[in-house]
């Protein structure tokens, strides 16, 4: 089974988000975002520090910025939990229910944006059959 | 369940109360106020002088609105009738309560008045499984308000509650000392908003809850149904029946329509009341497919919002693979902390094909074809996804087995529940399971995909390859599904290669998906209406004579409306013109019994011997693809096809019908009326 069309996730060396979104804009263009166009301004704090990636996608096209420009989506969100989301650790979707992440202005470009988020570290795809026998034990009788 | 009630705004925010209008939760009671997934009201008690009122009567307005007519008292013999009490509730971002008491004296009367209040903030998936609350809870007074709230690390969740009129509020509720006039009035409004917490100062929470608990502007909900039920297409019958079903299913439709937050002011069919408003791939897939003919906007948005949730990774939690749409959307508690995978899950087989089938039946009615343009991307990955990922067993077949062993589903097909798919002598069989409509389907949709490349992607290359691979398809399921010694379809392929060799409804779907061999329709055509399947009414899920067989077992004898109106589509496509009409009559008929609205599924006795449908007990009605089982219907008598930019009439409709006109079908050819008359006798089906 191949691997999802996806960056490569960071190493753990270094800063995982600088390493993160460097990822995404090395290639310069990434397939998932084809047709898609959109700017995101990460607000990303560490106590009192605010660090800002801004990034543009255009009809696939991927460049990132550190501006603290305007965007479509802007997303505000701790180091830590950042860290988790694009280490695979916390699905993005469940970081904003569970209030850790917040987006002011486009819901959309922020759902679009999670297509390059890694999936969780020890998921394979695959699983072993099960038998008919062992169905058949773990399932009352008629 | 039976004297509770339920109210819904278009999103997913609903109450469940008594006929009182009151809420008092409890472990067997799931009552409450509803939103996002979330109880924000476990309590809501009204009392005067003490006293628990009487409903006289409760009318349900709208879909949105309901009046209780009350007097105190809770006597069942005698009820004093000096004052009446009346409550009338609207849903919108909680819900908004007029409470008007009315003094029948000719003396002025003092009163207390009194409203408990409280919330437990459940996730509906703790209400369903009765599990304890992890986080902590507040409740305080402040600025005319009663905040209830619930905090769990930074998840938040406040019910802001207050009223028009001056009130005594204590943490448990509020307290109105009055006096009404001789023969005077006294009235408040209470407003109850659903709340994400307000200390990001937004004007919207993470979910779409409002997040600064002031007052919200009620929205104009009777013009919007108004608006909708003006602009369908309208229907007349010599049959009174059917354009009274036919309004109920409109009605209805728009009850669960459903709003995502990517996509403000559209709207998608969610699954069902009150426990499933919110996006199911499958559910929203066949409901868009079912209401094509008189509403496109449903199916437009279904598209649109299921592509920007796809699957773009391997994530076993959720069971999401790269190009796979989504099973079940789900935005409370457990799935906030990842106690539940559905942010959302993906563990369904089928809705990844049904997808790109929609997308084509969506432009062969609409002519839309920028949004096939636009969604190119998701539909090439949702096909991509049936070579790619799903087929588990390298047998060329589509298969599932979940890979969340915990939270997953294990079937993962339409009929979900764990004893749907059995051999002939009862047994379950082992996993992967490639169940038969699956292929059906995914046959589908490489046909469909293959044209959709051909003349709107103008990919040739595409296209010639989906097309052998679905001839190839096609000529190995005829193959190796057909049970020689039935002569239908296995229900399924097991994890050793073996058929499941049981007789069930599914074999109809194959029929609708195209993937049937002329040479075996016959024998199929004559299963489905044959004894051990047609009930009267309609097709049973498992034919009697099969081990598991049950008439009231959820997926292993019961009729389902949605599943006959697809094997009445897929009889239509193979030229059984009665057949479908007697599929048509049965559960049209059955829909006049239950006053316009389907249930899930009806029990599958033999329609002599019961005289009436038995309602299979379900907490969810309407549900969203049985309301749009007659829509399908309709259109099956019809015989409704389009092609080019014209609209195919070839009515086949049950006697009964009588003239049948469907007036102002919205399509690529503008506006066009299409007229029927009934001539098939069905009753040599329907009446045995």
């Amino acid at each position: 089974m191949p691997a999802a069309s996806m960056p490569p996730a960071p190493t753990s060396a270094g800063d995982p988000i600088s390493e993160f979104f460097a990822s995404l804009a090395a290639p310069g263009y990434i397939e998932t975002f084809a047709g898609e166009s959109a700017t995101l301004r990460f607000d990303v704090s560490s106590g009192s520090k605010m660090q800002h990636w801004y990034l543009t996608i255009s009809d696939g096209h991927v460049t990132v910025t550190r501006d603290n420009d305007p965007a479509d989506a802007i997303v505000k969100i701790e180091r830590p939990h950042l860290e988790d989301i694009v280490r695979g650790r916390l699905n993005a979707q469940a970081a904003m229910l569970r209030q850790v992440l917040a987006v002011e202005g486009s819901m959309a470009a922020l759902m679009m944006f999670q297509r390059c988020l890694p999936g969780p570290r020890g998921s394979t795809g695959r699983v072993a059959p099960i038998s008919s026998q062992t169905v058949m034990a773990q399932r009352r009788p008629m | 369940m039976s004297d509770q009630l339920v109210q819904i705004l278009e999103g997913n925010t609903f109450v469940v109360s008594n006929d009182c209008g009151d809420i008092e939760a409890s472990r067997t009671d799931p009552t409450g106020l509803f939103s996002f997934d979330t109880r924000f009201l476990s309590r809501w008690v009204l009392t005067v002088n003490g006293q628990r009122l009487t409903a006289l009567s409760t009318d349900d307005l709208q879909y949105f609105q309901t009046r209780f007519f009350l007097v105190p008292g809770s006597g069942t013999v005698y009820v004093d009738a000096k004052l009446s009490v009346i409550r009338q509730r609207d849903v919108a971002d909680g819900f908004r309560e007029e409470l008007r008491i009315l003094n029948h004296e000719s003396k002025p009367v003092d009163l207390t008045i009194r409203i408990e209040a409280a919330s437990d903030f459940a996730d509906l998936f703790e209400v369903k499984d009765a599990l304890k609350k992890k986080g902590s809870y507040d409740t305080k007074v402040a600025d005319g308000n009663l905040v209830l709230s619930y905090r769990r690390e930074s998840y938040t969740r406040e019910t802001w509650i207050s009223s028009t009129a001056p009130a005594q509020l204590d943490e448990h509720g509020l307290t109105f000392a009055i006096t009404v006039p001789p023969h005077g009035e006294w009235s408040t409004e209470l407003d109850v908003v659903a709340s994400a917490g307000a200390e990001d100062g937004s004007t919207s929470g993470p979910i779409g809850i409002r997040g600064d608990g002031h007052r919200h502007v009620r929205q104009d909900m009777a013009r919007g149904l108004e608006k909708w039920l003006r602009r369908a297409p309208s229907v007349e019958c010599d049959w009174e029946a059917v354009e009274h079903i036919y309004r109920r299913c409109m009605t209805d439709l728009a009850a669960l329509r459903f709003s995502t937050l990517t996509l403000p002011g559209r709207a998608l069919p969610a699954a069902g009341l009150p426990w499933f408003m919110t996006i199911f791939g499958r559910d929203s897939i066949f409901t868009s497919l079912q209401a094509l003919p008189f509403t496109s906007e449903l199916a437009s948005t279904t598209l649109m919002a299921l592509a920007e949730r796809q699957g773009t990774r391997i994530d076993d939690f959720r069971d999401e693979d790269p190009g796979r749409i989504l099973h079940e959307m789900r935005y409370g508690e457990m799935t906030a902390f990842e106690e539940r995978p559905h942010s959302p899950y993906y563990g369904n087989a089928d809705a990844t094909a049904l997808y790109v089938v929609l997308l084509d039946e969506y432009e062969r009615w609409t002519g839309d074809t920028k949004l096939v343009r636009d969604l190119e991307r998701a539909a090439r990955a949702a096909l991509n996804w049936i070579d790619e990922y799903a087929d588990l067993q390298g047998n060329g077949y589509v298969s599932y087995q979940r890979r969340n062993a915990k939270t997953g589903l294990e079937n993962q097909c339409w009929k979900d529940s764990w004893d749907s798919i059995s051999y002939r002598n009862g047994d379950l069989p082992g996993f992967p399971r490639a169940t038969c409509e699956l292929q059906g389907y995914a046959y589908d949709a490489k046909v469909r995909g293959a044209r959709l490349a051909r003349h709107v992607w103008k990919d040739t290359a595409l296209a010639d390859r989906l097309e052998k691979e679905a001839a190839d398809l096609k000529r190995r399921f005829n193959r190796d599904f057909w049970v020689e010694d039935g002569e239908y379809f296995a229900v399924a392929i097991d994890c050793d290669g073996r058929q499941v060799d049981s007789l069930t409804s599914n074999i109809g779907h194959l029929l609708w998906s195209g993937i049937v061999d002329k040479s075996k329709a016959k024998s199929i055509a004559r299963h489905l209406l044959g004894p051990r399947l047609f009930s009267g009414w309609g097709v049973r899920t498992l034919a009697e004579g099969e081990a598991r067989y049950n008439p009231i077992g959820y997926h292993v004898g019961t009729v389902w409306p949605f599943d006959n109106s697809f094997i009445a589509w897929g009889l239509r496509r193979y030229g059984f013109r009665d057949e479908a009409a007697a599929i048509m009559a049965g559960i049209m008929e059955a829909a006049e019994i239950f006053d316009g609205r389907l249930p899930e599924a009806f029990g599958g006795y033999q329609r002599s011997s019961t005289m009436y449908p038995v309602q299979y007990p379900t907490a969810c009605s309407p549900q969203a693809w049985s309301t749009g089982a007659p829509l399908m219907l309709l259109r099956t008598g019809l015989g409704l096809e389009p092609q080019g930019d014209k609209l195919i009439v070839d009515p086949a409709l049950p006697l009964r019908m009588g003239n049948l006109e469907l007036l102002d079908l919205p399509g690529r050819w503008k506006h066009i009326d299409a007229f029927g008359r009934g001539r098939v006798d069905t009753d040599r089906f329907t009446r045995r």
